[in-house]
């Protein structure tokens, strides 16, 4: 056989699944629409392109960052003052804002992406930190500060997010380029790359490549990927305060990839929506309900580190390992 | 100007207290101990509560409180942080991170919410270049220096202390000299958070206790340890006090500027210090 047509089959299979998955996740969400209410579904699947931002960093790469939120913000930030003073459409202004989460993930990229470890998690937050005062003291007559500012963006076209159902579609299909994108970058060489990084970066320094550039490049898609989420809430909820660039609010992200099973886009996606419903009927029963994440986190960090989709593979695992020996048994007996 | 100098150098030794617990946590164990705020915060609640017990007498109550904590920081040491000794530094400070999300509901719970002040025990001041200066406020930098000297004793002159600045350099290198690391890492971490709970006693009057003035301080102080050198505690004295300065000086024009400044220190020293490595 040709191995130039070997391959293709490879990759054309390889695309098939990515398709199947993504009707399976895009079915996922239209299931849940009947057990909440819409808007939960629409709000979920942001947060859950914010899931997928920080999994890319972390889960595939190894770079445990406390400040994932400052490129939440940066999205947010620039995709409002974006619609308050240069143009309503919701469309440029999203594309203002994934540019300027890009940006500024470039600029402070060059500094950290050189850290690693302790180092790499605390000036990530000490970042978020800076980003925080600056939005909310620094600038505050442009951001209004504490107060909060409402974003200025109008209905174009059939894309008015006044209209759930629109709105739902919209950022169904914003998920899913991500989840696309994602997913072909992360089985690519260029995925392998990072993951080797995750693995051993001395190793992949030996094999002659350049480390630095692929760990900066990723840092700024996860920051762009990160801000998309960002310019999706601008849109959505249409009024943004300094929530959403918290530091304290990084957790949240952590928490949501780790329980989902880190590495994994559905171990993401999974995790977004497991948090989001958690932190929704948490928060309603209960005033404080940080400790019960405290617990679960160190359920997670104990005994469970592959997370809701490690735990499914082992127990489909050892369900079909259970299954093989019952059959070796009968094979044995008959 | 010269109010401002003190109020660094006050700010300073709180910082110095907080993060040289941070930073032998890190040099011995290469853990970054989020739950250290948590400690700091619930040593300043204990001694809320022992305060009418011992009658106000204020060294008193402090001496009960860190008493108290003690045992919190056993429980710490040996139920979570031994267990992810070797472990990669992520799940240690999700871990740590998860103890402070729980230490900091709980204080909530059994303190309430509100911020509560703690007056100044002393409450008399001297005239030093015609300003008045609070005593309290010179003691705490002097008891910064007492308490470094003491740790330097500790860590060059008694076995303990040896042993610990040993493991530092090579804890695999003294495990194989059949010493049980594990035992004196534990001590060196209940020394820390009591060191902690100190600076966060002797801090309360100044600011008022609320169950997040742990999570202010430890972003700066993890600042502090980095721009000091993980593990290195005279490095840690000196970035403590400079960054202290940074933050008085920052604060003195601009308040809500004083800690993006410290990180912008922080960060220029990262640069700084990888291009020479």
């Amino acid at each position: 056989m040709n191995p130039d047509t070997s391959l293709s089959q490879i990759a054309s299979t390889k695309r098939i699944t990515i398709y199947r998955d993504m009707v399976l996740i895009a079915a996922g969400f239209f299931a849940l629409i009947p057990l909440l209410a819409i808007h939960r579904v629409t709000d979920f699947m942001i947060f859950c392109i914010f899931v997928m931002s920080f999994d890319l960093l972390y889960g595939y790469m190894g770079r445990l960052s406390f400040g994932q939120m400052l490129y939440l913000g940066t999205g947010v930030y620039v995709s409002t003052l974006f619609s308050l003073h240069f143009s309503p459409n919701p469309i440029l202004s999203l594309m203002a804002g994934v540019v300027g989460g890009a940006i500024v993930a470039g600029i402070l990229g060059l500094i950290v992406v050189g850290l690693e470890g302790a180092s790499f998690a605390l000036t990530n937050l000490a970042f978020n930190q800076v980003g925080f005062f600056l939005i909310g003291s620094a600038f505050q007559r442009v951001t209004h500060g504490e107060d909060g500012i409402s974003a200025g963006v109008e209905p174009w076209g059939f894309l008015d997010f006044a209209n759930e159902p629109a709105a739902f579609g919209f950022v169904l299909l914003c998920l899913l380029f991500t989840f696309f994108m994602l997913r072909i970058l992360t089985s690519s060489p260029f995925g392998i790359i990072i993951r080797s990084i995750k693995e051993n970066e001395s190793r992949v320094k030996f094999l002659g490549y350049n480390t630095f550039f692929y760990k900066w490049l990723t840092f700024v898609l996860a920051g762009a990927f990160a801000a998309l989420a960002g310019t999706l809430y601008t849109l959505y909820v249409g009024f943004v305060s300094p929530v959403f660039i918290h530091p304290l609010n990084n957790v949240e992200v952590i928490f949501a990839a780790l329980i989902g099973g880190a590495g994994n886009l559905f171990g993401a996606l999974i995790g977004g929506v497991l948090f989001m419903s958690m932190k929704d009927s948490l928060s309603t029963h209960i005033p404080q309900w940080e400790w019960i994440l405290g617990v679960l986190l160190l359920v997670i960090v104990f005994w469970l580190r592959g997370g809701v989709t490690g735990l499914i593979k082992s127990l489909t695992g050892y369900v079909k390992t259970k299954m093989a020996k019952g059959m070796a048994e009968e094979v044995e007996k008959g | 100007m010269i109010q401002t100098l003190l109020y660094g150098l006050t700010i300073g030794a709180i910082l110095y207290f907080f993060a040289i617990g941070l930073s032998i946590t890190f040099g011995t164990m290469q853990i970054i101990n989020f739950a250290h705020a948590m400690v700091y915060a619930l040593g300043v609640y204990f001694l809320i509560t022992f305060m009418p017990l011992v009658k106000g007498i204020f060294p008193l109550a402090t001496l009960c409180a860190i008493v108290a904590v003690i045992p919190v920081a056993y429980i710490m040491e040996r139920f979570v942080i031994r267990r992810l000794y070797g472990e990669s530094l992520d799940y240690a400070m999700i871990a740590t991170y998860a103890l402070l999300l729980i230490g900091t509901d709980l204080i909530k719970a059994v303190w309430g919410n509100t911020p509560q002040p703690i007056s100044d025990p002393i409450g008399l001041s001297f005239q030093l270049l015609g300003i008045d200066i609070p005593v309290y406020r010179a003691l705490i930098v002097v008891m910064a220096v007492v308490v470094f000297v003491a740790l330097k004793l500790f860590f060059t002159k008694s076995i303990v202390g040896k042993i610990v600045v040993a493991a530092l350099e090579d804890t695999e290198g003294v495990r194989c000299l059949g010493l049980n690391v594990d035992k004196y890492f534990s001590m060196v971490f209940i020394l820390g958070s009591a060191l902690a709970v100190l600076g966060g006693i002797l801090y309360a009057p100044i600011a008022t206790a609320e169950p997040y003035m742990g999570h202010d301080i430890l972003l700066i102080a993890f600042a502090v340890v980095i721009v000091g050198g993980m593990g290195n505690l005279t490095g840690t004295f000196v970035s403590a006090f400079l960054l202290g300065m940074v933050l008085a000086i920052t604060g003195r024009y601009w308040s809500q500027a004083a800690d993006t400044m410290v990180f912008a220190v922080m960060a220029a020293v990262l640069i700084f210090r990888r291009s020479d490595k």
